[in-house]
């Protein structure tokens, strides 16, 4: 059965698009949608996700700022430390690190992938023959992440889609867009259908935005935008990706397009 | 006389209880493995657990016996027959509920106050 539901969506997704937009075009035609659904909210609240439409959500979130502190530094020790050729991951990146994470995903025209900021942390570990990290786990890359991560808060998302990537984009928007799953979800069902209506007791949030605070801390631990979609991907009753998966790193990209020119901001705390 | 509406009075008293009493939602309304229907719909006051879910719509008996048993019944199989667009999901459909799971939800809904 979860065979089935894995062919399924495969060949979904395999299917050939034949009227794809350009990123901006559908970056465009979101926007407009979140205007007419949430006009009360100003789009640069969207950043805080479920936290902007609910203001006992946004007050927890504030009280907690400090929570990140441990996670985080364990995240800088990782990063900081020897690897057994005497390098480490901050010299792997510009700058040690600073004032990158708003610029990925990237798109390798090489490998002609989608290559997320955790996929890059897993290719230098490799690099420095380094087992590379669980793409899902809270207490190694989770805890980079949060440190990484918190050295671009305050930058503005600047994702590039350039030549030849659109296919990649287009193959997350599909994602986004296609119900799956024994519930019969699409993203899009909850995030742009139903945005800013309550799922339980918790405000949906829009899709701009939604990758601007990621990791979250939750009981304590770093958990990433990926992990957090395979949660959705299995509340949706659908065999969820894996972390690092094509088809996830294609969702990032797609969705942090979306995000272009909102404000990072690392690590808030999360108890729904 | 006096005793006849004395008795019309208690009676009044006896019928609002009736009317409004209600069972407590089935597992499968609550699960969220199951219908899990409580994620998106909120009940009338006293009928189940209080949410500000409103993904859905509000579900009221008025509402459900003004749609019969049939209609409540063929939305729960397969919403998407009546509204393609729906997010709600195809419970029967999909094999999420079996027939008797669908049919505690029905009686359900029809009795809520």
């Amino acid at each position: 059965m979860r065979c089935l539901r894995t062919l399924l969506v495969a060949a979904v997704l395999a299917t050939p698009t034949v009227d794809a937009a350009t990123p901006e075009a559908v970056r465009g035609e979101i926007a407009a949608r979140l205007r007419e659904k949430l006009p009360a909210l100003a789009p640069a609240d969207y950043a805080l996700g479920a936290a902007a439409l609910d203001p006992d959500l946004r007050a927890r979130v504030q009280d907690n700022a400090a929570a990140a502190a441990p996670v985080v530094a364990a995240g800088k020790a990782l990063w900081m430390r020897k690897f057994k050729d005497g390098r480490s991951l901050s010299g792997c990146f510009p700058n040690g690190g600073k004032r990158v994470a708003q610029a990925y995903p990237q798109y390798d025209a090489r490998l002609k992938r989608v290559i997320t900021l955790e996929t890059a942390v897993n290719q230098c570990l490799k690099s420095h023959n380094e087992s590379p990290y669980d793409a899902a786990d809270p207490d190694t890359m989770g805890a980079v992440m949060a440190y990484l991560r918190s050295l671009a808060d305050g930058q503005k998302a600047a994702v590039r889609v350039p030549a030849g990537a659109e296919e990649r984009f287009e193959q997350g928007r599909r994602l986004y867009f296609t119900r799956l799953g024994q519930r019969n979800y699409a993203c899009a069902s909850c995030h742009v259908q139903g945005a800013g209506k309550r799922f339980g007791d918790i405000p949906l949030s829009p899709p701009m935005g939604q990758t601007t605070h990621w990791p979250v801390l939750r009981d304590g631990k770093a958990i990433t935008l990926q992990a957090r979609m395979r949660e959705c991907l299995e509340l949706m009753g659908a065999a969820a990706f894996p972390a690092g998966s094509e088809e996830l790193n294609d969702l990032e990209y797609f969705l942090s397009y979306l995000s272009n020119g909102q404000a990072l901001s690392a690590n808030p705390y999360r108890n729904w | 006389m006096r005793r006849a509406a004395l008795l019309a009075a208690l009676a009044a008293t006896l019928v609002v209880p009736c009317a409004a009493q209600t069972a407590a939602p089935p597992e499968s309304f609550t699960s969220q493995d199951k219908g899990y229907c409580i994620a998106c719909h909120q009940l009338p006051e006293g009928a189940g657990p209080r949410t500000r879910a409103d993904l859905g719509p509000a579900l009221t008996g008025e509402r459900m016996r003004a749609l019969g048993r049939a209609k409540v019944r063929e939305v729960i199989e397969d919403p998407t027959r009546a509204n393609p667009d729906t997010v709600m999901p195809p419970y029967g459909r999909h094999r999420i509920l079996d027939a008797a799971e669908i049919q505690r939800l029905v009686e359900f809904l029809l009795a809520l106050p």
